[in-house]
């Protein structure tokens, strides 16, 4: 007997899905609209969309020119490229060193593993704001670091690596022993075996871990915001750096917003579908 | 086909030693089989072996070729495991090939050995298959391809056969022997199964405690087993030991227990001077109903089981438990007391202390 579910229920369910969609609908219509409108408030309803804000945004990699844009402002497609290399330089190299790691971690029997494995996690519980000062300072004065796409990808790389670590350990356990024991026999020396045998198997653990690292990389501000210059600046930077004293282009702002936000799902989309479960099964009897 | 020879190999794990000092030598084309229970380091030989765990004390060597310094890819060795250990992200040709590819053997040549191999197993049907698609059998059968296909000169088996079922088991079993026959290498097999290990070796090494209790064919340890381990480890059912004193009567020795008197008269239990308390073992096969075969034992019938052709009777002889295997032309019913010939020939003694066989088989010395 199917019992009517309490109309309570669907009210809250409908204020979840407002409170969930409403801010990308807000954005989403914001950035259609023109400025006229946006500040008006009384057409919050209804309005001629519009792509200006748009081609504002992208005016530099448009095959025209739009008519409306007086000057053509590159900072948002340098801010686009700069967090594409950032994020995905540095999701690369988190994956390649916390694979490793983890891997060494899990198989290896070496003096202080304990400690390693439990420091790599305490690091990830400092918040990155207590980082931010001494990590200014010593990219700035030390190695003068900042401002560059480099800098930040050593940031993020520093700063993803433990939880990425931690996350592979667990699906590494899972690649039962024989099989390395197996390719070691087979011929396969320590690198082979890695790449050929326990990689492949551990799939859906990076797969994980990219999209973790990705989404921290890319939608990252404090440090950012703090290491970067005018050249590296990622796009969140860029986002809060034009709103200023004299003019807030609110459109151009939320059209940014809605780009920023394709990536990662367009990322997170390809990614997820690496994430099977019972990848070792039939390797060993249960 | 090397001759594999292990001079002094000790193991042990941070203080606990698994394998004391161990020298045994394998002969050039032999299928030898390590049996012994569980924990008895014959697994850990094999390891040692393949090169999976380091020496702890001693060497290895194939011919005067040390090898326990080598990598297991540098020892031409095959192993198939217990578990199967397959690759679970690739097919069974890409499984079995594993090995050659790693090696850049050339393409016809893999794909000519992966389906002579698969044929021979009976899973050529199967190649395009991933692991996780085939019953125990048939991964069974692909981990024995993937050694298969490799052209080594030394073969580790290590309990290939423990994960199937019993008639599973049993046919992989007479397809290793007709295997074994076909492929002329140096075959080494781990099992705790004293069946697997009568049924295939050309010689058996029984292990207790990383220590060889002895070694030799089939028929060498059922008939004349060394100690009480041995002689209580291979046969089936189980060798019945019994506490006895030896007596002299009327010239003639005699093995006096509760409720038994058996006479010795055989060579094989001729005893050194001063052993008077032992234990007898006597197969559950040796008990007869031909009376004229020996002297008579009475037997109190517990519990029969019938097994087609013989029965294994549960009886008891005084306050000892008694197999006996007998001919299921008679049924016993349970609370019967029957009566039973012994062949003095089939009686073995052992020291009770020791468990060591007491046998001076040339000339028996009396008193």
């Amino acid at each position: 007997m199917d019992r009517a579910p309490n109309p309570a229920f669907y009210v809250l369910l409908i204020c979840l899905v407002l409170m969930a969609v409403g801010p990308i609908w807000l954005m989403l219509a914001t950035s259609l609209k023109l400025n006229v409108d946006i500040i008006q408030g009384t057409s919050a309803l209804f309005f001629v969309p519009t792509l200006q804000n748009y081609e504002t945004v992208l005016c530099d990699w448009l095959w025209y020119e739009p008519e409306h844009v007086r000057r053509c402002d590159r900072t948002f497609g340098r801010a686009l490229v700069n967090s594409l290399i950032i994020s995905s330089v540095s999701t690369a190299i988190t994956l390649i060193l916390g694979c490793m790691a983890a891997y060494a971690l899990v198989r290896f029997r070496f003096m202080g593993r304990g400690v390693t494995s439990l420091t790599t996690l305490m690091v990830r519980m400092v918040p990155p704001a207590v980082l931010l000062v001494p990590v200014f300072g010593i990219w700035t004065f030390q190695y003068g670091l900042d401002g560059t796409r480099g800098g930040l990808i050593l940031v993020y790389v520093a700063m993803n690596l433990p939880f990425v670590i931690w996350i592979l350990q667990s699906f590494i356990v899972q690649v039962p022993v024989q099989l390395e024991e197996a390719a070691r026999i087979d011929g396969a020396g320590p690198f082979r075996t890695f790449f050929l045998v326990v990689l492949p198997l551990i799939k859906p653990g990076l797969a994980a871990a990219a999209i973790f690292t990705f989404r921290i990389a890319w939608n990252e501000f404090l440090l950012a915001n703090a290491l970067s210059d005018r050249s590296t600046r990622t796009v969140p930077v860029v986002i809060v750096n034009s709103i200023t004293e004299y003019s807030i282009d609110w459109g151009a702002i939320m059209a940014t917003g809605m780009l920023l936000a394709v990536p990662p799902i367009l990322f997170t989309l390809v990614a997820s579908r690496q994430i099977i479960t019972g990848m070792t099964a039939g390797a060993v009897k249960g | 086909m090397p001759q594999i020879v292990f001079d002094g190999v000790r193991k042990s794990f941070g203080p606990t030693e698994v394998l004391p000092p161990l020298d045994l030598t394998l002969e050039d084309g032999e299928f030898t089989v390590l049996v012994g229970p569980s924990g008895c380091g014959k697994s850990t030989t094999l390891r040692l072996l393949a090169g999976l765990e380091t020496l702890s004390g001693g060497e290895i060597r194939f011919d005067d070729r040390r090898i326990d310094t080598l990598e297991p890819k540098e020892r031409d060795i095959a192993m198939v495991f217990q578990d199967y250990a397959l690759y679970p992200h690739m097919s069974v040709a890409k499984n079995m090939s594993f090995a050659l590819r790693l090696a850049r053997e050339n393409k016809a040549e893999i794909e000519r050995r992966v389906h002579a191999a698969a044929t021979t197993l009976g899973i050529d049907h199967l190649l395009d298959r991933k692991p996780a698609a085939l019953s125990g059998g048939q991964r069974q059968r692909v981990a024995m391809g993937r050694a298969l296909v490799r052209d080594a000169s030394v073969f580790l088996f290590d309990e290939p056969l423990s994960n199937l079922d019993a008639k599973l088991r049993a046919r992989m079993r007479v397809e290793l022997g007709e295997m074994r026959t076909r492929i002329d290498k140096n075959m080494v097999y781990v099992t705790h199964d004293q069946v697997e290990a009568m049924t295939l070796g050309d010689r058996i090494v029984v292990l207790k405690d990383g220590a060889i209790q002895q070694q030799g064919s089939a028929e060498e340890l059922f008939e004349n087993p060394v100690n009480r381990f041995v002689a209580g480890f291979i046969g089936s059912p189980t060798m019945n030991f019994l506490p006895a004193t030896i007596q002299e009567r009327d010239g003639a020795l005699v093995a006096e227990g509760e409720g038994f008197a058996l006479p010795l008269a055989g060579p094989r239990q001729a005893i050194e001077s001063g052993a008077r308390e032992v234990e007898i073992g006597i197969r559950p096969s040796s008990f007869t109903t031909d009376m004229g075969a020996g002297a008579p034992v009475e037997l109190r019938v517990s519990v029969a089981e019938y097994l087609g052709a013989q029965s294994v009777l549960v009886t008891r002889c005084g306050p000892h438990e008694v197999l006996a295997e007998v001919a299921s032309t008679r049924r016993f019913k349970p609370g019967e007391t029957a009566t039973f010939a012994v062949p003095p020939d089939a009686i073995l003694l052992f020291d009770r202390e020791t468990g060591r066989r007491l046998a001076v088989p040339q000339h028996p010395t009396g008193g």
